[in-house]
């Protein structure tokens, strides 16, 4: 028995049948076949109306249905809703939009009608060919991966544990907290930034909902959205962390010691360290690089010196697979080199900073325990801090990084605090200060300082009076300054990496390196792969505040799709490769935008991951055995409106 | 002599260019009827085959639109299109087919005028190429 196809046709109260004569449209539908019922009705989309049709779909034992109406962008969803309640597959639905693309972008009713018969006759042969698709659903893990430990990283760890989710937080470093657990100061508050994070950090560490990883990295990742599986390589910390209860006797005996880059650069740090006097956790790691004892040497000061019998020289890298449903990486930025920027000779002149040195300077528990000193231990008589160092030029970086204002202007108040009779320059090519809190934060900070408003070059050379700084105002003249110290704002860039932790996860970086974004506007948060989330600065450069809420929004996007004990449900058109007529040829797998084909070795056939398809069908237009079909468009239902448009 | 009416096949993405030609009938501007739209998720998933099977049942030309190169809703499907679009072109030639009677371009959601003014545009230029009788070898 041939299947029965139902074509409804919708007045839309009138808007419809103004122009398009509906007894010829309904005539022409007609001539298709026997098996084609028509019945009009004044507004489908109506309560009456949609109860109208289910009615009828019931009554006229339709298989399939079109819907002559308005836009399928309009109210697809609405009729498929109807179908599926009548029991029929809600794909065996087709509109025929004669409202928007044929009704009101015509003006004479006998251009309309025409144009009507062929939309409705397309869509009546095209709904004949249509197949039921099945409604997928895939179980999902609610547990969440979260790279990287810093405000976005703690931020999304909390809010996921908070919903009761099993937290993996696996942070490169041995300490939490980020950046900014090593600054003393926040704009624009000016709140203590440890005291601001000291608490939530041992929420972190003591949190039961929460696997804190430190020390360590992500190794590989295999899965989609809901079923993730990760493996952590957890680097030997050559100290037991139930023994040992930081008590700090170790690191003192320890004889080598090397650069802290927790201090970037500015102290030394013992082979056996804790980052900074306050990092968190307080336990401290062996650096086995330098550590005697792995080189060769018969030393163990610190075993002797610790009382807990917490050091363990045995103890090995070790993998930890787990599972979760989704990701979040927050793996944070870094500053731009300036020894790159030409004329700076940052890197030459000893009393030139980078603005995270000035943070560890100004930081009461730093190298200096917060006091504002030159090299040679001389207190500076005047401080330049230098914006825009690297950035918003082509070539270097052509970005604004959008916070380095609102620091340097923070800067300019932790000096006046401590040394009141400092002159402060501010070098600046234009302020950037958003936000509800900027300007009077920026009005009270540059009282008493001086602004010089600079093209954005600056040379800088050392002389017997300071370091003396040629530049050109805005208004096109040269000028010299000379400073006794020097804090340089540098373009905040991704972290060295980043290309390859993209690789690891396969998500796409943008053109300046960072995480691209799903959509820059709508959906700032996801990654180019469903079920990673971006959060924090790897996304791109932004403060706290934005760091903070955007680790927020991505925890509630996973939150929000994994559902414990609920299914997700999954796109239904997508495509599939017909085992028996694929010839390998492979062309299609160079082709997904979102890597859902492999190549299965053993049959020689490419396959696809429909969990990961998004039906673009970018790949069936490319098959050239047909095996690749794009479910719902498929080649056949293509032609058969091919073939009615172009009566 | 009535002048001639060109029949064009327009396939256009589901994200972009269907909605650009949805938003054209919204703002109520003149679309010619030459013009008729066949919708596809992506314009990637046209197949070179589906323009010439369009030549072939009729059509006189055809139009491919898709999202804005860097906005594809799928990515980079559109780049695939491109790229397809640069030998389809050549193809199409080879027929001895004018190639101006094949058209790939971009319209966004938001380009209401840009879809009138390229389906007008097309019409025209199509109507100033003649029929084309694909199937009747006269071409």
């Amino acid at each position: 028995m041939s299947k029965k196809t139902g074509v409804f046709f919708c007045r839309c109260g009138g808007i419809i049948t103004d122009k398009v004569n509906e007894e010829a449209v309904l005539a022409e539908a007609k001539k298709i076949g026997d098996n084609v019922v028509t019945l009009s009705h004044n507004l489908l989309c109506s309560a009456e109306g949609k109860a109208w049709l289910a009615e009828q779909i019931k009554k006229n034992r339709i298989d399939n249905v079109v819907v002559a109406a308005c836009s399928p962008k309009q109210h697809e969803k609405t009729f498929m809703e109807v179908l599926e309640n009548t029991g029929l597959n809600p794909h065996m639905l087709q509109m025929a939009n004669i409202r928007e693309q044929c009704v009101w972008m015509t003006t004479e009713p006998e251009e309309a009608t025409k144009k009507a018969i062929a939309y409705v006759r397309a869509a009546t042969r095209r709904v004949q060919k249509h197949e039921p698709l099945e409604k997928r659903e895939l179980t999902v893990n609610p547990d969440i991966l979260i790279v990287g430990a810093g405000m976005a990283g703690i931020e999304a760890a909390q809010t996921s544990s908070r919903a009761g989710r099993k937290v993996y937080l696996v942070e490169k470093e041995p300490c939490i907290g980020g950046l900014v657990a090593r600054f003393e100061e926040v704009y624009p508050s000016m709140e203590c930034a440890p005291c601001m994070v000291a608490t939530t950090l041992q929420e972190i560490i003591q949190d039961n909902n929460i696997d804190l990883f430190t020390y360590s990295e992500v190794k590989d990742v295999k899965g989609y959205l809901g079923n993730f599986e990760i493996t952590i390589l957890k680097k030997a910390k050559s100290v037991d962390e139930t023994a040992c209860l930081g008590c700090g006797e170790c690191y003192p005996v320890c004889p080598v010691s090397t650069s802290n880059k927790y201090d970037d650069g500015l102290s030394e740090r013992k082979a056996i360290y804790v980052p900074f006097n306050g990092a968190l956790p307080n336990i401290p790691v062996i650096d086995r690089s330098i550590c005697l004892r792995f080189n060769g040497q018969d030393c163990n000061k610190c075993e002797e010196a610790c009382p807990l019998d917490a050091i363990d020289f045995s103890q090995e890298d070790k993998e930890v697979t787990v599972n979760v449903g989704g990701i979040i990486l927050s793996t944070g930025a870094e500053l731009y080199d300036p020894s790159l920027v030409k004329g700076l000779n940052y890197g030459k002149i000893p009393d030139i900073y980078t603005s995270m040195h000035f943070e560890r300077m100004i930081s009461g528990n730093g190298p200096t325990g917060g006091e504002i000193v030159l090299k040679n231990g001389q207190k500076p008589r005047s401080v330049a801090l230098i914006h825009c160092v690297g950035s918003r030029k082509p070539e270097y970086n052509d970005y604004c990084s959008g916070i380095c204002c609102m620091y340097n202007l923070k800067f300019a108040r932790s000096i006046k605090e401590r040394e009141p009779q400092t002159k402060i320059y501010n070098f600046y090519t234009d302020l950037c200060l958003p936000g509800k809190e900027s300007q009077k934060f920026a009005d009270e900070s540059l009282l008493n300082t001086m602004l010089v408003h600079f093209n954005g070059d600056v040379e800088a050379t050392e002389t017997p009076e300071g370091i003396k700084l040629s530049y050109m105002t805005k208004d096109g003249g040269n000028q010299e300054l000379t400073v006794d110290m020097v804090v340089l704002a540098p373009a905040i860039v991704p972290p060295q990496g980043t290309k390859e932790v993209g690789d690891l996860f396969g998500i796409e970086l943008d053109e300046r390196g960072f995480f691209k974004e799903d959509h820059n506007l709508m959906n700032p948060f996801s990654s180019s792969v469903e079920g990673i989330q971006l959060a924090g600065m790897i996304q791109g450069p932004k403060g706290v505040e934005e760091s903070v809420a955007q680790a927020a929004a991505s925890s509630g996007r996973l939150l929000s799709r994994l559902v414990p004990g609920r299914v997700l449900e999954v796109e239904s058109k997508t495509t599939t490769i017909d085992e028996d007529s694929c010839g390998g040829c492979k062309i299609c797998i160079g082709l997904c935008p979102y890597s859902a084909i492999s190549f299965d070795i053993e049959k020689m056939i490419s396959t696809v991951n429909e969990i990961l398809c998004k039906g673009c069908g970018t790949c069936a237009a490319a098959c050239p055995s047909g095996a690749a079909k794009a479910k719902h468009f498929t080649r056949d239902q293509i032609r058969a409106e091919i073939k009615e448009v172009t009566i | 002599m009535s002048q001639f009416e060109p029949k064009i096949v327009a396939f256009l993405c589901n994200f972009c260019s269907y909605e650009g030609a949805d938003r054209a009938g919204s703002a109520k501007l003149q679309v010619p009827s030459n013009v008729k739209a066949i919708r596809v998720m992506c314009s990637g998933r046209v197949e070179p085959e589906m323009v010439f099977e369009a030549l072939t049942a009729g059509a006189d030309g055809v139009l491919i639109l898709g999202c804005h190169p860097g906005d594809c809703h799928f990515k980079e499907g559109n780049y695939k299109t491109m790229r397809r679009y640069n030998l389809l072109k050549q193809l199409v030639e080879e027929f001895g087919i004018e190639p101006e009677r094949v058209r790939l371009d971009w319209v966004s959601a938001s380009e209401a005028t840009k879809f009138a003014e390229v389906t007008k545009e097309m019409t025209e230029k199509v109507r100033s190429l003649g029929p084309l009788n694909f199937n009747s070898g006269t071409c």
